[in-house]
Formats: structure tokens, sequence, C-alpha cells
């Protein structure tokens, strides 16, 4: 798509620029700038509510922004440019009365294929997702992992330069979950810019080439797996405390304790569970249990993730701005 | 508590949520309080000052009935068609379309097509049964080609009007239930008191001038012109009828298409 261009490849894909966007007085976005490269996996990270679906709304032209733009392939995205743009939403968004060619070809007709070129490019797509032989059923009749397959199909037909995907597997099974993701790999490869909404952590630390982190709408940092990984102890520790008070306060005073300990380095608590990273478990957790034992109901161990730089940038992001805010009062 | 206790508090939930999603529904709260009351006035006067059959022609009431029949056809099935707004809305369907390179306007005008040819359809097959059935006199005054002519221009006018009408409301209502139930509190009353079930003619002077504010009037009094009357004593008229009914359909389907659709 863009290796032969090199205009094409030095335009990002998709450049965001000070985005905002209001439901009311609530920001769902709040000043987003990002950028994601030719030929690339970019994803974006963040718990319900963080502002993803937003952004990508925005991308698709479902949503005007409060202030800010977008450019796709160095466009603003009116109506008429956006046939380089396919959407797989979230929720799945397919009319269950028509059949599985039905879907496809209002698809087609909608971004101005068809004659031959519409009857030819929906059957490969069949074939391709393994759809063929149920072409003429209704979509009702689908499980939802097909029903996944043919929105991709869908989405694929009018032979997007950039595809936008939101949580494309939340509620498929693990075998619906790896074809999903074979055909899309198998996609990827014939120059295809995906960008990744989800909350899935191993899914974006997997497939992604540069993650955005979005927290409270505000994206909090950008870069690769294993830049954003970077400075992160070696080991990850989820400590689930007692909470009877359902307050949250054995964990957070377990956390105060704990910040000060040599060879520790981000402690965030959600609740009555908190996640430390730490350059080594065989001292800490010998300690922790010394310290208060009384208050630990499970403890997990494992190598530090992409889900703990997130915590930990989140975390840290957090405390600024509630720093700043008190500055300020 | 006792296994009848545990029942009958399920009960009691259900009925809670299901008072309050009625009380919290203004559209439903008006609309069920207000179309009987607005049939009672409307029907009652109608039919006492309105529906004696020697006021209609030759009392042959049942020819009477098919123009407003013919309208009365158009008006529910546009109005059905309509709610597939809904349907697309609920089912992600809106947001695939909203996401094809066209405006809004453009997938709004497609839409509403739909919801015009089928309502325009059912309507002239209303028409066509009733034409072949011998017990209906139509007069087709103007010749059958030029009442005819008429007829379909009136009907595909009126579900251009019920259609922009329709989007008008959609864009302004959340749920399926309350469109429904105030397009049964606009139409309802627009339908009975349009001419379509008795003659307005001897209607007190306050109704009548009310019926002359409703765009369904001219409808149903043009499909009369076109296809039972005998002559033109006791109607608006034809051009009368175009004009008012034209201008309706293009002001509301305009303002209806400017309309963006509400999508979650």
């Amino acid at each position: 798509m863009t290796s032969t261009n090199g205009n094409k490849a030095q335009t990002p894909a998709l450049a965001v620029r000070d985005l905002s966007v209001a439901y009311g007085e609530r920001l769902a976005l709040d000043g987003v700038t990002l950028s994601i490269a030719h030929n690339t996996v970019a994803g974006l990270l963040g718990p319900n509510g963080s502002g993803k679906s937003t952004l990508l709304s925005v991308v698709a032209g479902l949503r005007t922004p409060r202030s800010g733009e977008v450019r796709i392939f160095g466009e603003a995205p009116e109506p008429a440019r956006r046939r380089r743009v396919g959407v797989v939403f979230q929720e799945q968004a397919l009319d269950p009365v028509m059949t599985l060619w039905e879907t496809l070809v209002l698809h087609g007709r909608l971004f101005g294929l068809g004659g031959n070129t519409l009857r030819r490019r929906a059957e490969a797509l069949l074939e391709r997702f393994g759809l063929a032989s149920r072409q003429r059923d209704a979509v009702r009749t689908l499980s939802g992992g097909l029903r996944r397959r043919l929105e991709l199909a869908r989405a694929l037909l009018p032979s997007p330069e950039l595809l936008l995907l939101d949580e494309p597997t939340a509620g498929l099974d693990p075998d619906a979950r790896r074809s999903f993701w074979q055909l899309l790999r198998s996609v990827r490869e014939e120059g295809l810019t995906l960008l990744l909404a989800t909350n899935d952590v191993l899914e974006a630390e997997r497939e992604c080439g540069t993650v955005a982190f979005l927290h409270d709408g505000r994206l909090v940092a950008q870069g690769t797996p294993a830049e954003l990984k970077r400075g992160l102890k070696h080991d990850s520790v989820r400590i689930e405390c007692v909470d009877s008070d359902g307050d949250g306060g054995r964990a957070n005073a377990l956390a105060q304790s704990i910040a000060s300990w040599p060879g520790v380095g981000g402690v965030t608590s959600a609740g009555p569970v908190l996640h430390v990273t730490v350059d080594d478990v065989s001292t800490f957790v010998p300690r922790l249990f010394q310290t208060d034992a009384d208050a630990i109901r499970d403890l997990r161990i494992q190598p530090s993730t992409l889900e703990d730089a997130y915590f930990q940038i989140a975390g840290a992001s957090l405390q600024a701005e509630r720093a700043q805010e008190a500055t300020t009062a | 508590m006792t296994s009848a206790a545990r029942t009958v508090n399920a009960w009691g939930a259900l009925l809670t949520r299901d008072l309050r999603a009625f009380f919290r529904s203004r559209s439903q709260l008006t609309s069920s309080l207000l179309l009987p009351l607005m049939l009672l006035a409307i029907l009652g006067i109608g039919v006492t000052e309105g529906l004696e059959p020697t006021r209609v022609r030759d009392g042959d009431y049942v020819s009477f009935l098919v123009s407003g029949m013919i309208v009365m056809t158009a008006l529910f099935s546009s109005t059905f068609s309509s709610a597939s707004f809904y349907q697309d809305r609920d089912s992600g369907m809106l947001k695939v379309l909203l996401v094809s390179p066209h405006s809004p306007a453009v997938i709004l005008l497609g839409k509403s097509l739909g919801a015009i040819v089928i309502g325009s359809a059912q309507a002239l097959i209303v028409l066509a049964v009733a034409a072949a059935i011998p017990a209906i006199e139509l007069e087709w005054q103007y010749g059958v080609v030029v009442s005819l002519a008429l007829a379909v221009t009136t009907v595909i006018g009126l579900n251009v009007l019920l259609s922009g009408l329709a989007q008008v409301l959609a864009s302004r209502i959340r749920t399926m239930q309350g469109f429904h139930l105030v397009m049964n509190l606009v139409l309802f009353p627009m339908l009975f008191f349009s001419g379509a079930f008795f003659p307005l003619a001897n209607l007190p002077g306050w109704l009548y001038g009310l019926a002359l504010a409703n765009p369904l009037t001219y409808a149903v009094d043009l499909l009369q012109l076109a296809l039972y009357a005998d002559g033109s004593d006791g109607y608006l008229g034809v051009g009368v009828d175009l004009a008012v009914l034209g201008t309706l359909a293009l002001a509301l389907f305009v303002w209806g298409m400017r309309r963006h659709p509400l999508v979650d």
C-alpha cells in the first residue's frame, strides 16, 4: 500500500491533533494528539470509558469533535473520503434478516461498487473467510464468531487502507478469537493500517506495533510495547487485599508501606487490588507477609506486562493531575 | 422469606421497574391520556354532526370511504416503514450506513425512499381493489387517466409528507415505543379529522377550522374529487389541495432530511 510511494508513506495514515469531544459537560476526549504510520498496527488501550470508542467514532465520521482536527492520509474525514476507511464496531452491527450475500452487496453499493467487481470481491471474501457455504443464510443463523468474520469481510469489501477495530474480539470464545486474528493478520500482510481499540492488554501487546494509553479521555503515553515497558521492574505482583469495610483501606495502607521499600517500582491500587512491580520477588514476598500477612487474600506473580506499564503510567498521570489541582487550589 | 414472598417481591420489583419507565417516558404518559380524550371529542362530534347518510352521494357510504381508506393505508404503512430507522439504530446498522462515503442527508433520503415507495404501493393497491369491487362506484369525474394521475400524485405527496414528519420525530425521540406513541397521538386525530370517515362540511365552525389546519384534509379532499365526487361543491378544490399538500410535503420532507439522526 505505501512502500512504493514515498510521499504517501511519509503522510501518517491517521493524524489526530488536540482533539476534544464532549458529551454535554463531560469531556470524553481531552486534547488527544496521536499519529499512526502507514502499514502498522496501532492499539488504543484503556479501560471502559477511557475514550477509545469515542476517538474511533470521530475518525469514522460519526461524531463531531468540540475542537481539534483529524486527518486521514492527510485529508479531512469528509464523507466522500470515507471509502478509504473501514470500521468494525464494538457491538455487532448487522441486519439479522438479511443474508450474508445481501449484507455484502448493500455495503458494496454504498461504497460505490457494483456489477462484476462487487460480485467477484464479495465471493472472494466469503470464500477467504470461510463463509461461502452460508452466503444464502440469514445473518441471524450465524454464531457470534461467524458474525464477526462477516463484519470484517464487510469492512474489507471496499478495499479500505485504514481499518478501525473497536474491541473486535470482545465476547468471542478463544477459538473464534484466534480465527479472527488469523484472518486479520492475513489481510494485514496486504498493507492495511489497523487501529485497534481494546482493553485486552495481551492482545494489544501481541498484535500492535505501537500502543497509545488512554485514561479519562487523555492520551497518557504512546510507543511500542517495549518502549512503554522500559523502566518497569522485572516482576509484577498482584495483591488482592482483605476488604471487609469495602473502602480499600487495608490495600491503601499496605501500598503506602510498600512504596518506600528498596527494589520496588510502581505501586498502583484499584480498590482492594494492588499492582506492584519489583526487582526481586524472592525478597519482596517474604517481607510483604512479615509486614501484614492478615491483609493479603490472594497474591500472584508474573513477569511485567504492558498492563503494569499502563497502571504505572496512568497512575502517575493521575497523581500529577491531582498535584496540579492542589497547587491551583 | 418464603417462596411466595419471594415471588411477590419479584413481581413488585418488575412492576416498579415498568411503572418507573412509564412515568419517565413523557411521550407515553401524555399520549396515553390525550389520545382517548381527543378521539372522544373529534370522533364523537364528527359522527354526531357529519355522518348523516343523506349527506354522502346517494347515501353510498362505502364508496365515500374509499378515499379515507387509501389515506389511512398510506398513513400506517409509511409510519411502519419509518420505524425501521429505530430497527437500524438498535441493530447497529445505522452506524454502518452513516460511515459510508455519503452525508447523513443522503442516507436518510435513501431510507425515506423505502417508506415512500412501500406506503404508496400499499395505498394504490387499496385503490385498485376498491375499483375492482362492483359494489363500489367511483366517479372518475375528470376521466380515468387524469383522475388516476391525481390520485397517484396525492398518494405520493402524502407519503413524502408523512416520511418527513416521521423523520423529524425520529430525530428527537429516542425509543421506538415513544415514536409509535407520538405518531399515534398525532396521526389518529389527523386521520379522524380529515374527512376520511365523514364529510367535514357540516361540522361546527371551530372544528371545520381545525380540519383546514390538517394536512391530511387536503389529501382526502383531492382523492374525493378525483375518485368519488360528481362535482366540486362542498370541496376545497384541486388547485388548493395540490398547492397546500405539495408545499407542506416539500417543507416537512426537507426539514426531516436536515435533521441529524440519533445514533445512540
